[in-house]
């Protein structure tokens, strides 16, 4: 019980903390979701009795969770929100919107908790309820509070997808892609170059959203082959090399003729060889053509239309965030759909031991091939989401940093655990897109109207501060840090799969493996 | 049933086996048996196409092998029990012994064999939902060769299945073959334990630093003087 309650007072501080960063209307959608994650954290732990019975067990520490919730948020009303030169907290937002928060985390703390007491297939069926009624209120509450985070969660679920692309490739078949967003780059930029103004294409997007699919595949077969002879550290070495090649070419393609050799080359040296003059015209099949505007990229692209709702457009990101959570429950069917079929075998056996697996009549090229082509596959479809969402396409998006932040979120979620890597690229994309910008319009704040002015007798330790103070310029040693620590305290990941904790604790569970493998049974 | 005329196979510079044939017919136990080092993991090696013959032919009822990679071995009727038995340790015993059935086309009598190989060792069937990498050695070479006949094999190759065991495990291992065999599949069957192996198979050959040096019938090469001397401990 004590354990319990600490944990709702964790809860709620980090909670608190997140509306400290966020203000406002905040406070609402974080407490929903702290309440949900208390619920599911405590929901496993309590004992198992009726749902009315696993709620009342669970009332102090949901209990502890909203009072401290309630504190941390009008702390932040009346102390931090001053501090950083917002309004004075206006008690017609502050009041509605911390009842809410406050309420919310209550109450979906009990509900979380009180499925944990159906019987097993009702549980499942009721935290899918759940999360569905979640996922489709949060953009109509976004809205609404006025939060404005949907046009940047939806590149988060970008990301979402890209992830469970990789974990096919990195999780399931076990080879290291350490460039995989080339392929992110060819599903958006064969989107580009099919619906632009550049070649005045004007495809519609629901027909190239799968030819970017098809020709990510391609090419996942094309840049797979050559490496599949090579072993773990030598593939992860040559996937970095196309990794960075694939952005180059897409900068530098913009001046391409390509000329019949027949009748350019070959035709004319043989006749210059017998010291005559070629009569015949040069055919030029294409002729200076500049197919992806190098470093200004494509701009506009075309967008997704549907009946009722009109054409996608940028003021409102509604659609655009249902046709991703779309995406992502095909790309959810289908990779669970492969990793249960013949094919998904092959790729664990590979992944486990590749001789034995030939062994078994697995052939490890076509396996390892079809991984990276079907990896591929779903950053195709993820590259022709981002193409038209931003309605451009720039060809710096897709450098090396791009494959790590995906790889990042693979490891971090739990390597082989779509669900895992669904939440971990969640957690750390939100981080990048919402939390960090939010940590620096909160710092900057904090430092104009607090800070400064009190080292207003030191303008070069006042101007240091200042520059310096920005999260966003260290993304990249706060994502670092996030993997070593994770690294260290829970290399699983965050939702492992069962082969890859077993993995990792092999020694806890096997005290003697070494001497059990080699002497009696 | 297998062939092998004149194989030759190298490890880079090393010639491992020089120049081995045998052969095996259906529904025989045939043992080659050999000191440490002598080739006998390399010939079952090369018969299932992980290492590839410089020279020579190995036929499979009348099919070429030799220049055919593992998997497409596997799918012709080879299976193997490893040396080092090769289960994929992060598979369950159920998991691995259903990769063992991968290559098979009917998946029909999948259950039947299922039953059969637990029949054949009802420890696996206790562990069924155990990690291969957690099992002992017995019982990860009772998921070794389980998972060889899941793919219903015209024929099982089986080296050392008796390394690192007791020998009241030894002795029922060898009991298994026994039945496996009486049950209609053709084995050959690589061992140190001479004295086992050639009190349960029809042939045997004996190969000395990558040679077929003798080939007789088992009862015949037990009585042989060299074999009695040298692998039999016999004076
Ligand atoms: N991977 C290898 N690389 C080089 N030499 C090898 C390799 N495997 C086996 N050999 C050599 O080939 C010979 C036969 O080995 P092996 O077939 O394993 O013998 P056995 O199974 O009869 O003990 C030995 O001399 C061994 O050292
Ligand atoms: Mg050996």
């Amino acid at each position: 019980m004590q354990r319990n309650i600490r944990s709702g007072v964790t809860f709620g501080i980090i909670a608190g903390f997140m509306t400290f960063i966020f203000g406002g209307w905040s406070v609402a959608i974080i407490g929903v979701l702290y309440g949900v994650g208390l619920g599911l954290s405590l929901g496993g732990r309590l004992k198992r009795e009726a749902p009315l019975g696993m709620a009342s067990q669970a009332l102090p520490t949901a209990a502890s969770a909203g009072g401290v919730l309630l504190v941390m948020s009008l702390i932040q009303n009346y102390i931090v929100a001053p501090a950083i030169g917002q309004f004075p907290a206006d008690p017609s937002v502050v009041i509605p919107a911390n009842l809410a928060g406050v309420l919310g985390g209550f109450i979906f703390t009990l509900i979380t908790v009180a499925l944990h007491g159906l019987p097993e297939k009702q549980e499942r069926m009721g935290k899918l309820i759940l999360l569905a009624v979640i996922v489709v209120a949060f953009p109509f509450v976004d809205t609404f509070a006025r939060l404005n985070w949907l046009a940047q969660f939806i590149f988060a679920l970008i990301f979402v997808i890209l992830g469970m692309g990789l974990n096919i490739v990195v999780g399931y078949a076990g080879l290291l892609d350490l460039g995989y967003a080339a392929f992110f780059a060819i599903g958006a930029y064969t989107t580009g170059i099919f619906s632009s103004p550049q070649h005045n294409i004007y495809l519609n997007f629901w027909l190239v959203i799968w030819i970017a699919a098809a020709m990510a595949a391609t090419f996942g077969l094309i840049l797979g082959a050559p490496t599949l002879p090579l072993r773990g550290d030598y593939l992860a070495i040559v996937t970095l090399g196309f990794g960075e090649i694939i952005p180059v070419v897409f900068r530098n393609l913009t001046d391409v003729t390509i000329q019949d050799p027949l009748t350019c080359w070959i035709i004319p040296g043989i006749t210059r060889l017998f010291g005559g003059q070629s009569g015949m015209a040069c055919i030029t099949l294409l002729s200076h053509m500049d197919v992806t505007a190098g470093e200004r990229g494509i701009n506009p692209i075309g967008r997704p239309y549907l009946p009722i709702i009109g054409m996608f457009t940028n003021a409102q990101p509604i659609p655009w965030y249902f046709l991703i959570i779309a995406i992502i429950l095909l790309t959810i069917f289908l990779v669970n759909r492969l990793r249960a079929s013949r094919l998904g075998r092959a790729w664990m056996a590979i992944r486990e031991d590749q001789l034995a697996a030939s062994q078994m009549g697995i052939d490890p090229v076509r396996t390892k091939l079809l991984a990276f082509a079907m990896g591929a596959t779903f950053s195709g479809f993820a590259g022709a989401f981002y193409a038209a969402y931003i309605s451009g396409i720039f060809p710096d998006v897709f450098d090396f940093s791009a494959s790590i932040l995906i790889l990042c979120t693979v490891i971090l979620g739990g390597m082989g655990n779509i669900y895992g890597v669904i939440v971990g690229g969640l957690v750390l994309l939100t981080a990048d897109r919402l939390f960090l910008p939010a940590l620096k319009d909160f710092l900057s704040g904090l430092l104009n109207h607090t800070v400064l002015p009190a080292l207003a007798s030191n303008p070069t330790l006042r101007a240091a501060v200042a520059q310096n103070a920005n999260p966003i310029l260290y993304r990249y040693l706060l994502f670092g840090l996030t993997l070593v620590i994770m690294m260290a305290v829970r290399p699983e990941g965050l939702i492992p799969s069962a082969q890859r904790r077993m993995e990792l604790h092999e020694a806890d569970e096997v005290p003697n493996a070494a001497a059990s493998t080699s002497m009696k049974s | 049933m297998l062939e092998l005329k004149d194989v030759h196979t190298y490890y880079g510079n090393i010639h491992a086996l020089k120049g081995i044939s045998l052969n095996v017919e259906k529904g025989e136990i045939v043992t080659l048996i050999g000191s440490n080092g002598a080739g006998k993991s390399t010939t079952l090696r090369t018969i299932q196409g992980i290492n590839r013959p410089r020279s020579g032919t190995i036929l499979l009822e009348g099919e070429e092998l030799e220049k055919l990679p593992p998997h497409e071995i596997a799918i012709r009727g080879v299976a193997q029990s490893p040396e080092g038995r090769m289960i994929f340790p992060r598979m369950t015993v159920m998991e691995n012994l259903e990769m063992g059935a991968y290559a098979r086309k009917d998946k029909t009598g999948m259950s039947d064999d299922l039953e059969r190989v637990f029949k054949l060792f009802p420890r696996l069937k206790e562990r069924i939902g155990q990690k291969g990498g957690t099992l002992s050695g017995g019982e990860q070479q009772m998921l070794a060769m389980g998972r060889a006949l899941m793919a219903r094999p015209r024929i099982l190759l089986l080296d050392e299945p008796s390394m690192g065991l007791s020998p009241i495990l030894v002795e029922l291992i060898f009991e298994i073959i026994q039945t496996i065999n009486k049950e209609g599949t053709t084995i050959l069957l690589v061992e140190q334990n001479a004295l086992m192996a050639l009190s349960i198979a029809n042939r045997g050959y004996v190969i000395q630093t990558g040679e077929i040096v003798l080939s007789d019938t088992a009862p015949r090469l037990k009585e042989n003087e060299m074999v009695r001397k040298s692998y039999l401990g016999i004076e």
